[in-house]
């Protein structure tokens, strides 16, 4: 029992998982409308675009690097596609085009941070003004409105009867993305340069294009975002997606992605996100004013770090006490 | 000595940037040029201003601080609160709202010095928890968080919105923060005990300085400028809201690093900070002067901030910068020397 609760701790995508669970059912347990199918179905259904930002942005964290521009480049992104449906633009194009705004951003964002070595903070923080300057000048400040409902309804539509279609396309993502970056020598790429960038360049890895690539991916998950904030919200202001970039982090590191790099899984952001984007609800079934929102988060996300940070280093200074005795009981043996 | 002078350099080349920015607005818009108007923009900014002069200590440790801008908000409602609810003398309130302000840093200080989670994650946290709970207070006390508290008393908006000597009070208020700042940071012990720790907290740890206190300490500062720049803004729009603040985080951050202080900890200064948040305000006020929409306004600052850090970060790596590994025998020879 003990092993199993420990190997769960040491999953940083599973333990994600059972906070989760075990949120859902004191939900659950104060107010059981909670639990009804309908509302978890439409809890999880509406986390899929933080889901994807989320699963974005671990790449760029598990490099150690960090990417604040995915709300802008969502926002851009979102402004393109509303337009192009609006003016009745075919799928085929306007999607791919979409989906260039974010890989460009990306590649911006990479060759300043791995070949100009501006810090990825610095340099995101700078694409994230222009790309929202961008924004305001696309749409000329108006929102974008009057979109076709068969667009709207797309992120309604499910397959086995139940099953959103984004959700399923997105759950497929998440797994084969966790293969490729647990399993694949390419993927584990970005742990190791997250890990010691120094060491990961003396072993030969291409650290700076596997930095690109990183950014490159994040930009354009936020793009894909992007497409799914216009379905499901059925307009575009051009705010859309400003602070979204921090919610994204926050449920990376809900889902114990460390922000130093080279620690977590893409399935912990995937829980991350439903937290994050299920407090809101959760908070209205309790009869909680909704505007606790953001305090209960901020308490959640502080709690958990500082839990996490605490048990690590109490794991770590067990383990290092039994290295010692270890060692002294040799040296009485050999005496 | 090298080192002061590089900083220094950086500093010069700020001057020479803010005048250059004059001089341009100046000849598109001659009305640019009145002292009065150009000082009373200063108002505009004046929060970024003061609160990235203290945010620079942070940065200098090696932390980060996201959250000052939703304390903004925080100390703005709680100061409304005590004088309408409350029915306190609104000056009586000042103390208070510092005390708040540097509570909130205190909290996140703690956190971050104590328990060793990175800064920019307690700090996110902060800022979510601030802000919310700033929304909650208002809301239970007054009405929805939108709506704000106004109808100040006259001498408080005066606070902001008057002039003393022929200079607008907020740009009096920055000139003395600047100097306590400077003196604070760059001719105290304390101010020496936060760059070693910047450099390296091991060291400094075995140098006898309680380093997670000096930690701590930052972010208490850095908690009290902002609760400063709250009570400004609330006598400058003369209202207090839960939202303000919301957007200052990024234009924070950006003054501070564009002010030459390194995200990494260890090195900058107030000086560069404070002309950077000059550049940055009068950038701004200027475009919208010669008639750009507001809303554009983040372009020119992020590409300035972009292009400003590249241009420092290759020309300090003497070109492109490569990791110490790949450079020649010789270089890496020399480099040691220089170490040594």
């Amino acid at each position: 029992m003990k092993q199993i609760v420990r190997k769960v701790f040491k999953t940083p995508g599973l333990s994600s998982a059972f906070f989760m669970v075990a949120l859902f059912i004191v939900a659950g347990i104060i107010n059981p409308a909670f639990l009804s199918l309908d509302n978890l179905q439409l809890c999880i259904n509406g986390s899929v675009m933080y889901m994807l930002l989320a699963i974005g942005i671990a790449f760029v964290l598990m490099t150690g690097e960090i990417d604040v521009s995915i709300g802008s480049v969502l926002g851009l992104s979102a402004a393109f596609m509303a337009t192009c449906v609006r003016d009745g633009v075919s799928l085929w194009i306007a999607i791919p085009c979409t989906l260039a705004i974010g890989a460009i951003a990306g590649l911006l964002n990479g060759y300043g941070v791995a070949k100009l070595h501006v810090s990825s903070i610095i340099m995101t923080l700078g694409t994230m003004g222009i790309l929202r300057g961008t924004v305001y000048i696309y749409t000329q400040g108006k929102w974008v409105e009057n979109l076709p409902d068969y667009f709207k309804r797309y992120t309604q539509a499910s397959v086995f009867g139940f099953v959103n279609v984004f959700l399923l396309v997105t759950i497929i993502i998440t797994l084969g993305i966790h293969f490729y970056m647990s399993k694949t020598k390419k993927g584990r790429y970005l742990a190791a340069i997250g890990d010691n960038i120094n060491g990961a360049n003396l072993i030969g890895i291409p650290v700076a294009r596997t930095q690109i690539f990183a950014f490159v991916l994040s930009g354009i998950f936020a793009s894909l975002a992007g497409i799914i904030f216009v379905s499901k919200v059925g307009f575009v202001p051009p705010t859309a997606g400003s602070g979204y970039e921090m919610k994204a982090i926050a449920a990376c590191v809900i889902g114990g992605i460390s922000l130093s790099g080279g620690v977590g899984t893409v399935i912990g952001a995937f829980f991350g996100a439903i937290i994050m984007s299920s407090i809101g609800r959760i908070l209205v079934f309790l009869k909680f004013p909704s505007e606790w929102d953001n305090t209960i988060t901020g308490i959640l996300l502080i709690v958990i770090v500082v839990a996490d940070s605490l048990f690590r280093r109490h794991s770590a200074e067990k383990a290092r006490k039994e290295r010692l005795s270890a060692r002294t009981l040799n040296e009485e043996r050999e005496a | 000595m090298d080192k002061i002078r590089k900083i220094f350099r950086w500093e010069t080349a700020l001057v020479g940037i803010l005048v250059a920015q004059i001089f341009i607005f100046g000849l598109i818009n001659p009305r640019f040029l009145k002292i009065n108007v150009l000082l009373g923009s200063v108002n505009d900014y004046i929060s970024i201003c003061i609160i990235a002069l203290f945010v620079t200590f942070v940065i200098i440790t090696g932390g980060m601080d996201i959250q000052a801008g939703s304390i903004v908000g925080l100390t703005s409602i709680v100061m409304g609160l005590l004088w309408k609810v409350g029915g306190m003398n609104i000056w009586g309130t000042i103390p208070i709202v510092l005390l708040v302000g540097a509570l909130c840093g205190a909290f996140s200080g703690f956190l971050i010095a104590y328990t060793g989670v990175q800064a920019m994650v307690v700090t996110l946290g902060g800022m979510f928890l601030f802000s919310g709970l700033a929304v909650v207070i208002s809301n239970a006390a007054v009405s929805s968080a939108f709506q704000g508290i106004s109808g100040f008393p006259a001498e408080f908006v005066q606070l902001a919105n008057g002039k003393s000597f022929g200079i607008p009070n907020p740009f009096i208020i920055f000139i003395v923060l600047i100097i306590f700042a400077y003196l604070l940071l760059h001719k105290t012990k304390y101010g020496r005990k936060i760059f070693l720790v910047g450099v390296n907290t091991n060291a400094a740890q075995y140098a006898g300085i309680n380093t997670k206190l000096v930690i701590m300490s930052t972010y208490i500062l850095s908690g009290m400028g902002a609760a400063i720049a709250g009570i400004v803004l609330t006598s400058y729009l003369g209202s207090s809201r839960a939202d303000f603040g919301a957007e200052l985080t990024l234009p924070i951050v950006t003054a501070v690093v564009l002010g030459g202080t390194i995200i990494t900890g260890g090195k900058g200064g107030v000086i560069g900070t404070a002309l950077a948040s000059l550049v940055i305000g009068i950038l701004k006020f200027g475009l919208q002067m010669v008639g750009f929409s507001t809303q554009y306004l983040d372009i020119p600052v992020g590409i300035l901030l972009i292009v400003a850090v590249a241009i420092r970060s290759v020309s300090a790596a003497g070109g492109l910068k490569f990791p110490t590994f790949m450079k020649s025998k010789g270089q890496r020879q020399k480099m040691a020397g220089s170490a040594k």
